[in-house]
């Protein structure tokens, strides 16, 4: 484990006033970038590459591993206070995130997402550690036949995230994966569903999805005024059945938002607390993204999915999930944290980045003359040592800021939404504008926001939608790779076959539960609210 | 024989243009904006930023903007540079394999690199085979007599990669089973994972992975001095198709991290771009700072460049249909 590299890679970054500045201005940058709906993480390393450019070499990759070790932290404030995720992984945390604003536990809510991201990047930092030694192996063990069955594991999931609606969800999933597949085809370079756009060449990109299935209705249906009726007073006042009047009526919604949102320290040390309840599934969580992580090919996106996706599995109700739990804002953090850990390692030993942040990350790497590869292992392990702690020490210093602001933080859940719906309407197509440089987007995100305020306004599941987006070209690379390397029997593999036992163990374990008598939600629902809880198996 | 070509059509070129000393002057108070056709990282975005660093030393109180302009391929950042007004307020760099996207008239290609305002370029795109050290074959005559497939990684379908993998298949009739999608370095995982035997690509990129002793350079199918004991691909080509397909590449292996204006520069702006960059790319301070990156520099004017260009997109019709038929 090269522990006395570790110890004074350590000392290093702490005694030097250089570093350490840094690091403390890079953590305000990346939850700035990873909080402001539209910008993102990856826009905030794009940006600060040119000013990273010419520094020297460990400086400026501190630097710039401090700041995005922290936004998905950062990007968990919109997605809990208003339901705007900034990125893919932060639309997870909206499902369970914003329903526990909605019931007016937010403070509890930051406090779960502060915790679980801080202990899932501490974690993930450990892994990284101590995997040193045993990464090439790792890594080499895993080929496309592999990579697809992960994908298709993932995939999965869009079964156990559609709650009560698995049809929906399951055209949800589907319409992502359309989506997904705009671009070229990778075996014959054919233009699939680009309408003769140059810019779709590349597909359409997450953000724009994400956005415009979340970001976009959100603030939609903020600006339409939410009805809720009681159907009983409305057919007793027309003279009518109920049953007549509920099949007129519009759907029940609960109000779009709360009308202020009050956090204090006590909500958000008690959502921290959940976090130690919730001790072994944030362990799972982390193990399981950091593991992912490292293997080059699912993509940290995905893995971020894949954390939430074993939250909702691993419960004994799943089907609550979505309403406002506490740990699906867990499971979702931890991932989304812990898996930049993990994907730094094939960035740096094997020039292929582990996640789409580090496929940015590899780009400063090489400009600030760090050539990735095994030599890092054996002549830079001081520069390997001191990203490891980067990011810690990143973690570290973003929960004592973010926890500290706290109550002026959820000021921005009781933002009017007369201010709110333009700042984030227009952030979001700056966003989508700035990431590729295409006006185009600007009409895609309004073409697809249309059809994402469809979803939400008639109750269709929309995170099948982003895993689909999310998972497709990784399922469709990766199938096409291994058909090509070994045919079917590339699949066969040992590795490959007990991925294949795990989906079907997943599904499997989906259709024993969904034969199960419904959870009665009121007491799923009384156990957010500090009654005894069911712990996780 | 090439060099001699290149020497006579630079006096050519030289001889035919207006002459115009160059003022570095001229763009004083200006803002020059350097587009890069990538993200921002990366080999083309550093070459780049470095070279407008110093290019803004040469043209004294000029101002260089790199804008970064990804997609499809470089395709977008080069249709933008052509797109942009020849005041020599725009310029930029993109893949040199773009030419091929000309030749074989791919669609969204809005450029025409015949009558681009070329400035200069920093280096050679020397492409070569790499093979895995895990592999069975030792050298490229094994793989050429090989009785089975030989499993190449190429990156996506139409990239220069991949044209130059089914050159090696079509004219030189090596047994290859291209297996694309294999974008950066995944290839060399492929290869250390031993999925895939072999590929082709520049030869600094894929220096780093033979000295870790990944795997070993087998062929070169450019005629630069990068690699001279390595077998070159002019070795092997036998046929009148083989040969000018080879000559092709081999062309293009000249140039690399290019930098290049819009159609229709004045004379004045386009000189005092091409003197700047010449003396950037000189430049003691520049090549320290390239050895620190570990960035090969060979320069070479751009009226060399575009003598290059014009010979290579002035091919005979037979050679682009041989090309079309290597990339059907």
């Amino acid at each position: 484990m090269h522990l006395d590299v570790a110890l004074s890679t350590l000392v290093h970054l702490l005694t030097t006033p250089q570093l350490l500045f840094l690091m403390t201005i890079a953590v305000p940058m990346g939850i700035f970038f990873g909080s402001t709906p539209g910008l993102g993480g990856k826009l905030g390393l794009v940006l600060l590459i040119p000013i990273v450019f010419g520094m020297p070499a460990l400086t400026g990759a501190v630097f710039l591993c401090a700041m995005h070790a922290v936004v998905h932290t950062g990007g968990s404030i919109p997605s809990i206070l208003v339901g705007v995720p900034g990125d893919g992984p932060a639309a997870a945390t909206v499902l369970d995130g914003y329903a526990m604003t909605k019931k007016g536990l937010a403070g509890r809510a930051l406090g779960a997402s502060f915790g679980a991201s801080t202990v899932g990047g501490l974690l993930g930092a450990v892994f990284l550690g101590l995997s040193l030694s045993i990464l090439e192996p790792m890594i080499l063990m895993f080929s496309p036949a592999e990579f697809f069955l992960l994908a298709l594991l993932g995939i999965t999931f869009i079964a156990m995230l559609s709650g009560n609606n698995f049809l929906k969800g399951l055209i949800s999933g589907f319409f992502g994966l359309m989506v997904a597949f705009i671009g070229l085809d990778p075996s014959t370079g054919d233009e699939r569903y680009t309408f003769g756009q140059l810019f779709l060449w590349d597909g359409v990109s997450i953000i724009v999805s994400v956005l415009s299935m979340f970001a976009i209705p959100e603030m939609i249906s903020l600006g339409v005024k939410g009805r809720s009726f009681d159907p009983a007073v409305a057919a007793a006042a027309a003279g009518k059945s109920e049953f007549v009047a509920r099949a007129a009526a519009e759907p029940v919604s609960p109000p779009a938002r709360p009308m202020k949102v009050k956090v204090s320290y006590a909500q958000i040390w008690e959502g921290m607390w959940d976090v130690v309840v919730h001790k072994w599934l944030v362990l799972r969580c982390a193990l399981l993204v950091a593991a992912i992580g490292v293997i080059p090919g699912l993509g940290g996106d995905a893995a971020a999915w894949m954390a939430y996706g074993h939250t909702v599995q691993s419960s004994k109700n799943p089907e609550t999930f979505g309403t406002g739990r506490v740990e699906g804002v867990i499971g979702a953090e931890t991932g989304s944290c812990a898996k930049e850990a993990g994907s730094l390692l094939p960035t740096l030993f094997f020039g292929v980045p582990g996640s789409s942040g580090m496929a940015i990350m590899l780009g400063a790497f090489l400009m600030l003359g760090l050539q990735p590869g095994p030599t890092m292992l054996t002549e830079h392990l001081d520069i390997v040592w001191s990203l490891i702690w980067a990011l810690a020490i990143a973690n570290v210093i973003c929960v004592i800021m973010l926890v500290a602001a706290a109550p002026w933080i959820a000021k921005l859940g009781s933002v009017k939404a007369g201010f709110l719906i333009p700042y984030v309407i227009v952030l979001a197509l700056l966003g989508c504008y700035i990431y590729g440089g295409n006006w185009q987007n600007l009409v895609l995100i309004a073409v697809m926001g249309s059809i994402g305020y469809m979803f939400k306004r008639h109750d269709w599941p929309r995170a099948p939608f982003v895993i689909g987006v999310i998972l497709g070209p990784i399922a469709e690379d990766s199938l096409l790779k291994s058909l090509a390397l070994g045919g079917i029997g590339f699949f066969f593999r040992p590795i490959s076959m007990v991925l294949v036992a795990l989906i079907i163990g997943s599904i499997a374990f989906y259709i024993y539960r969904s034969r199960k008598p419904a959870l009665n939600k009121a007491a799923a629902v009384k156990q957010d609210l500090g009654k005894p809880e069911v712990k996780h198996a | 024989m090439l060099k001699r070509l290149l020497a006579i059509s630079a006096v050519a070129l030289a001889a035919t243009a207006p002459a115009h000393a160059a003022d570095n002057n001229i763009f004083n108070g200006k803002t020059i904006t350097y587009i890069v056709a990538t993200a921002p990282g990366g080999g083309y975005d550093t070459y780049g930023r470095l070279t407008v660093r110093y290019m803004q030393k040469y043209l004294p109180g000029s101002r260089f903007v790199v804008k970064n302009v990804p997609g499809a391929g470089h395709i977008v950042g080069a249709n933008t540079i052509s797109a942009a007004r020849p005041d020599g307020l725009t310029i930029g760099t993109f893949n040199t394999g773009l030419v091929y996207d000309q030749l074989l008239k791919r669609p969204g290609v809005r450029f025409d690199l015949n009558k681009m305002s070329w400035i200069g370029k920093a280096s050679n795109d020397t492409r070569a085979l790499v093979v895995s050290k895990k592999s069975p074959y030792k050298s490229f005559d094994e793989i050429l007599n090989s009785k089975t497939p030989v499993k190449f990684a190429a990156s996506g379908i139409g990239s220069a990669a991949y044209i130059e993998t089914r050159i090696l298949q079509d004219a030189l009739h090596v047994p290859i089973q291209i297996v694309p999608g294999y974008d950066g370095n995944e290839a060399e995982l492929a290869m250390l994972r031993n999925e895939v035997v072999a590929q082709i690509g520049t030869a600094n990129s894929l220096e780093q992975f033979v000295n870790n002793g990944g795997g070993y350079f087998a062929l070169t199918i450019s005629e630069t001095n990068d690699l001279p004991m390595v077998p070159k691909a002019s070795q092997y080509a036998k046929d009148d198709r083989a040969k000018k397909l080879v000559a092709l590449v081999s062309t293009l292996s000249h140039i690399g991290r290019l930098t290049v204006g819009p159609p229709g520069m004045p004379p004045a702006q386009l000189a005092a771009l091409r003197e700047a960059l010449m003396a950037s790319l000189k430049d003691p301070g520049f090549l320290a700072e390239a050895k620190k990156l570990d960035l090969p520099i060979v320069p070479a004017s751009g009226a060399e460049v575009e003598a290059l260009i014009k010979q290579i997109l002035n091919q005979g019709t037979d050679t682009v249909a041989y090309l079309n038929h290597a990339a059907s």
